[in-house]
């Protein structure tokens, strides 16, 4: 607790985005308790209206309230991001691991599918995932998940390359350690630091590619409020009501750049020889 | 010499043959284990079951899954990317209209990153942990966060509707009316250069940091040089390297964003052709445009590295 | 039938068209060459009209295609086409009269041989789309070259009108002949010849100098750019980088009406938002909670938040413009969620339902939708929704999976009203998906709109089918598209048809 005191302390752009996240998962929860309307409410009477008062930030199309819709949009933009990168990291973490620790022929296979996988523009085969699995924001961050596995394999599969030569491996080795429990007590500890930092950073990879998803109408289904869903009805509308597609925007890059800073920040963290610079 | 290098290319060549296998076996894979039965859809209204058996029989779907893929590998391997469902088109046609002009806003976002993103990466680096520094890698974090599409649209908003200084919309072919083509190309190019931009700056920045601040550096510093002289003539010429590296990642990157791009200035590129196969589950379309754009990001990395080679003689395969 | 000034005015600018042809005097010729740029929701799913699915495809294929009837853009009564007459001499048989010299592009006659082929391979073709059209016809034989005797299986009075659709597209035989077909090389003998076809990009064609409509078409070429999202569309249009934008959404219409350069042209349409209800199985199999289902929809209120008040509200298939609707049936559901609720409670479900429904993926379907839950979700009724595309939906629904219980879609019209209601109604109609037959008159109300002649008749005929299917609600209709263009300044006579689905032979550039 105390070291994260004095990290933060140290650290003002990592605090920030901590913060900002914070509130933001906060404001997730809470926003059934303090959005001003519900989400999905409509007003005939009220379409398209300008910020005011009454509506903050305005109403959209079908005159419900924009930013009621921004607050409960957060958590299906959190969730999806989370879960993609949940999903890249079951598949890919597990798979570098062993592939690193095996060595071989199994590493050498591994390797080629993975950079195999790596060659594939991200978006494009989720795009092409999610239209086969059926539209939808699960099925999308499924396949979003997919395309980030073969990072997150590379990256273990590299830590465990290294920490397997060092000399505390090859002692438990001598003492009749199991593989698995090699992997689990000597490996996987110290291996997973710059993994943690990757998945912060996929984080905001995953939000773009729910805001992409929803754009196209892929991602997140009405009446949930989406951020990227607000984006393409704004599209819409934007020689009526152009002030539409500013708020979901500056809402996605700065949670974006939240989970970037934070990624960073912990690079710095995490990593001795950066600390004792 | 040359000999080598030419062992080199034909040695890393052959090795795109099993990546591209793997890379077609994994997208069929993906598409195929998926329930759902296109035959139903091509059969239409009034569509009875012996039709529906018929038509199913006619693409090949009653086959066993294997024999299915080894069919359209057989066929992709001679040039034939097997035809859309839902229009008859020849995929390869299709492709082939397709990926000018997505490669044209993927080409001239390149090259806008890189005729931006070296100069403030050297900028950055040059005078590192300063205000120049701080501003320009906090631009860079945020190209890396700004949502494409997002700023497509505000370009479409800005320069399109209200300065009414450029197309909306559209897109023209570069061999009939070049003019036409690049204004159509500036606003999507833009958009995508954002995030090509911060990934310029940012590899750019810390690969020449890493120069900068080797042992080799170091002792010409000792040695009095003069530290301009010092950037241009071998600092900058680590320069090349890394922007070939970069490049490989770049050119992935862009032509995954252009999906979206493409969709808000109404581009007939790769990222339409798919997104509009996707939802209507024209299985052969997406197989064949994944196919294409692995096998373009596969040459062009197999080019960088041939290139590598050449230009850093300690790289050896 | 056409003003004579046009005729002896095109005559001369079809003479300086075949000094093209011969080469006299190709430069200056070519850059008058006009074009007619339109922009177009929908990559056609094939050019082949007797086996494509898609009711957006006729934007292309009118062009393409003569068919062997037309019909009056206002009213969609049957005018001559490629058949100058047609008569039943008996309840059994039609009589075509063809018009004399009618060419295709591949320069073959379309005389009484080229249309008993076609007819024919409408009945037999294994996947033809269009066999419900030509259900009644038993037999073809040609009278020399020039007349077509159709036997027909049980009388069919809508025969005619439904051979302005699909079934009436004339294709050239020797192009069906040649091993790849016509999907994608079209054949036939309307006013433009095909040139190119790029998938999900540009359709070109380019005019049939020898049409049979002297005069026709007015431009030399037409362009079709394929652009799905309307939006962007009329944004093209608004930018001059085309000249034509058809079937924009409502919410534009204020963007045309701002846009200086635009010109909006309204009008009705028999398109018409529904939802197509499985009668087969619960909760829809039971009368109290169709009803109840149309009670709880404000249509009003829909027409106001998904087209800005410009579309029809509606309990039928017919709009008030057409010559069969019948205004006693306007206010048959009312907006009343209490009726509504009292319906479900007598059905045992008073707190509501829940049923599963199919629906499209795109932006304004969504919008529909969000506004057809919030209406439904006050009187406890919940929609699933399982969204997928027009043509993955539409085989989930009406194929064999019979996925889902509604379908929220679009019926997009037919030139007669007796094919919409046959095949949404009949218990062998391929839009009732659960072919059950819940009113027992129907089978004979049906038949007897199809065998009347006189309009007066058929008139009355309709009435009938047309409160039966609302007394029972049969499905749940919403509004009528209103049809709402744009075009820029060059192009003149411009005009909406009732069908919505635009024809250009008459459209002129300034």
């Amino acid at each position: 607790m105390t070291a994260l005191l004095s990290w933060l302390r140290r650290d003002l752009r990592g605090a920030i985005s901590l913060g900002f996240l914070a509130a933001l998962t906060l404001l997730a929860v809470l926003a059934p308790l303090i959005a001003p309307y519900s989400p999905t409410a409509q007003s005939v009477a009220e379409m398209l209206a300008e910020p005011s008062g009454a509506h903050w930030l305005g109403t959209d199309d079908l005159g419900r309230d924009v930013l009621s819709r921004l607050l409960h949009a957060i958590g299906a933009s959190l969730y999806a991001s989370v879960l993609a990168v949940a999903v890249g990291a079951a598949i890919g973490i597990p798979i570098g691991f062993v592939s690193g620790f095996v060595g071989g022929w199994f590493d050498e296979a591994i390797s080629r599918v993975i950079d195999t996988l790596l060659s594939f523009p991200g978006i494009v085969l989720a795009v092409g995932v999610t239209g086969a699995l059926g539209i939808g924001l699960t099925n999308g961050m499924i396949a979003v998940g997919i395309v980030f596995s073969p990072t997150l394999a590379r990256l273990a599969r590299a830590q465990t390359l290294v920490i397997k030569h060092e000399l505390y491996v090859d002692a438990a080795r001598c003492f009749g350690a199991s593989p698995w429990r090699i992997i689990r007590r000597h490996i996987m500890p110290n291996a997973i630091q710059p993994v943690i930092v990757q998945l912060t950073l996929l984080l905001a990879m995953g939000l773009l590619a729910e805001a992409s998803l929803s754009f196209l109408g892929l991602g997140v289904q009405p009446p949930t409020p989406s951020w990227g869903a607000m984006l393409a009805r704004a599209y819409s509308y934007m020689e009526i009501a152009p002030e539409q597609m500013y708020a979901p925007g500056l809402a996605i890059l700065f949670t974006a750049l939240a989970f970037n800073a934070l990624g960073e920040s912990l690079r710095i963290a995490l990593d001795p020889t950066m600390r004792r610079r | 010499m040359m000999g080598k290098r030419v062992r080199l290319a034909l040695r890393r060549a052959a090795q795109v043959i099993p990546v591209l296998i793997l890379a077609t076996l994994v997208v069929f894979l993906l598409l195929h284990l998926v329930p759902g039965d296109p035959a139903v859809t091509l059969a239409g209204e009034n569509a009875t079951e012996e039709h529906i058996a018929e038509i199913r029989h006619f693409y090949g779907f009653d086959q066993p899954l294997a024999v299915q893929y080894l069919h359209w590998l057989a066929n992709a391997a001679q040039g034939d990317l097997s035809h859309s469902l839902i229009s008859s088109e020849s995929v390869r046609t299709s492709i082939l209209q397709h990926f000018p002009a997505t490669l044209l806003i993927v080409g001239l976002a390149m090259l806008l990153s890189i005729a931006v993103g070296v100069p403030l990466g050297i900028l950055a680096a040059t005078h590192q942990g300063g205000p120049i520094d701080t501003a320009v890698t906090s631009l860079a974090s945020l190209g890396v966060a700004l949502p494409n599409f997002w700023l497509a649209m505000i370009l479409v908003g800005w320069f399109a509707l209200q300065l009414n200084l450029l197309p909306a919309t559209g897109a023209a072919a570069l061999t009939e009316d070049p003019v036409s083509a690049l204004r159509h190309a500036i606003l999507p190019a833009v958009a995508l250069s954002a995030g090509g931009i911060a990934e310029v700056v940012r590899q750019l920045r810390s690969a020449l940091l890493e120069v900068l601040s080797s042992q080799f550096v170091r002792t010409l510093y000792a040695k009095g040089l003069p530290p301009r002289l010092i950037l241009w003539k071998h600092v900058l010429r680590n320069v090349g390297v890394t922007l070939l590296t970069v490049l490989g990642i770049l050119f992935n990157r862009l032509l995954g964003a252009t999906v979206v791009v493409e969709a808000v200035f109404a581009i007939p590129g790769m990222g339409s052709l798919i997104v509009q196969a996707a939802i209507a589950k024209d299985f052969p379309v997406v197989q064949g445009v994944v196919f294409a754009m692995v096998l373009v990001v596969i040459l062009t990395n197999l080019l960088i590295d041939v290139l590598y080679s050449m230009l850093d003689p300690r790289v050896s395969v | 039938m056409m003003p004579m000034n046009h005729l002896r005015r095109r005559d001369v600018l079809l003479g300086s068209g075949a000094a093209v042809l011969t080469g006299a005097a190709p430069r200056q010729v070519q850059a008058a060459a006009t074009v007619l740029r339109v922009s177009n929701r929908a990559n056609p799913d094939g050019l082949d009209p007797a086996t494509g699915i898609a009711g957006s495809d006729h934007v292309a294929l009118y062009p393409i295609y003569a068919t062997l009837v037309e019909w009056d853009y206002a009213t969609l009564k049957a005018r001559p086409g490629i058949a100058e007459e047609w008569s039943f001499p008996d309840p059994l048989t039609m009589v075509l009269k063809l018009r004399s010299g009618v060419l295709f592009h591949d320069g073959t006659p379309c005389d009484a041989a080229a249309v008993k082929f076609n007819l024919e391979r409408c009945v037999n073709e294994p996947r033809s789309s269009v066999k419900g059209d030509v259900s009644s016809i038993a037999s073809v034989e040609t009278r020399g070259t020039d007349q077509v005797v159709v036997h027909l299986k049980l009388p069919n009075t809508a025969l005619p009108l439904a051979l302005s659709d699909r079934s009436g597209m004339m294709i050239s035989p020797k192009a069906l002949a040649s091993p790849n077909g016509v999907v994608r090389n079209p054949v036939g003998a309307g006013p433009w010849k095909f040139v190119s076809w790029q998938d999900n990009a540009r359709i070109v064609l380019a005019r049939n100098e020898s049409y049979f409509k002297p005069g026709f078409p007015r431009i030399d070429n037409l362009e079709f750019t394929i652009i799905p999202e309307l939006n962007t569309g009329l944004r093209s249009v608004i930018a001059g980088e085309n000249d034509i934008v058809f079937r924009v959404e409502p919410p534009q219409k204020v963007v045309i009406d701002r846009a200086k350069n635009l010109t909006l042209v309204m009008g009705p349409t028999l398109y018409v938002h529904q939802f197509f209800l499985n009668l087969s199985h619960p909760p829809f199999d039971n009368l109290k909670l169709r009803q109840a289902l149309n009670y709880a929809i404000d249509r009003e209120a829909f027409n106001k938040a998904t087209m800005m008040g410009l579309a029809e509200p509606t309990n039928t298939l017919l709009p008030k413009s057409h010559w069969a609707h019948d205004p006693s049936l306007d206010a048959a559901y009312p907006y009343d969620p209490a009726q509504a609720r009292r319906l479900m409670a007598e059905a045992g479900v008073g707190n509501g339902f829940e049923f599963n429904v199919l629906g499209y993926p795109d932006q304004t379907a969504q919008q529909r939708q969000e506004v057809l839950i919030e209406q439904l979700g006050k009187v406890g009724i919940r929609m699933k929704f399982t969204r997928a595309s027009v043509g993955d939906s539409s085989a989930m629904y009406f194929g064999p999976e019979k996925r889902g219980d509604a379908l929220l879609a679009a019926w997009t019209g037919r030139p007669d009203p007796s094919s919409s209601y046959s095949q949404n109604f009949a218990k062998e109609g391929f839009y009732n998906t659960g072919h059950v037959q819940l009113v027992p008159e129907m089978p004979e109300a049906l038949a007897a709109a199809q065998s009347s002649v006189d309009l007066d008749q058929r008139r009355e005929t309709f009435r009938r089918v047309q409160k039966l299917v609302v007394d029972n609600a049969l499905f749940c209709p919403l509004v009528f598209d209103p049809e709402i263009d744009a075009h820029g300044p060059r192009v003149k006579n411009y005009r909406p048809n009732l069908l919505g689905k635009p024809k250009f032979d008459e459209v002129e550039l300034a």
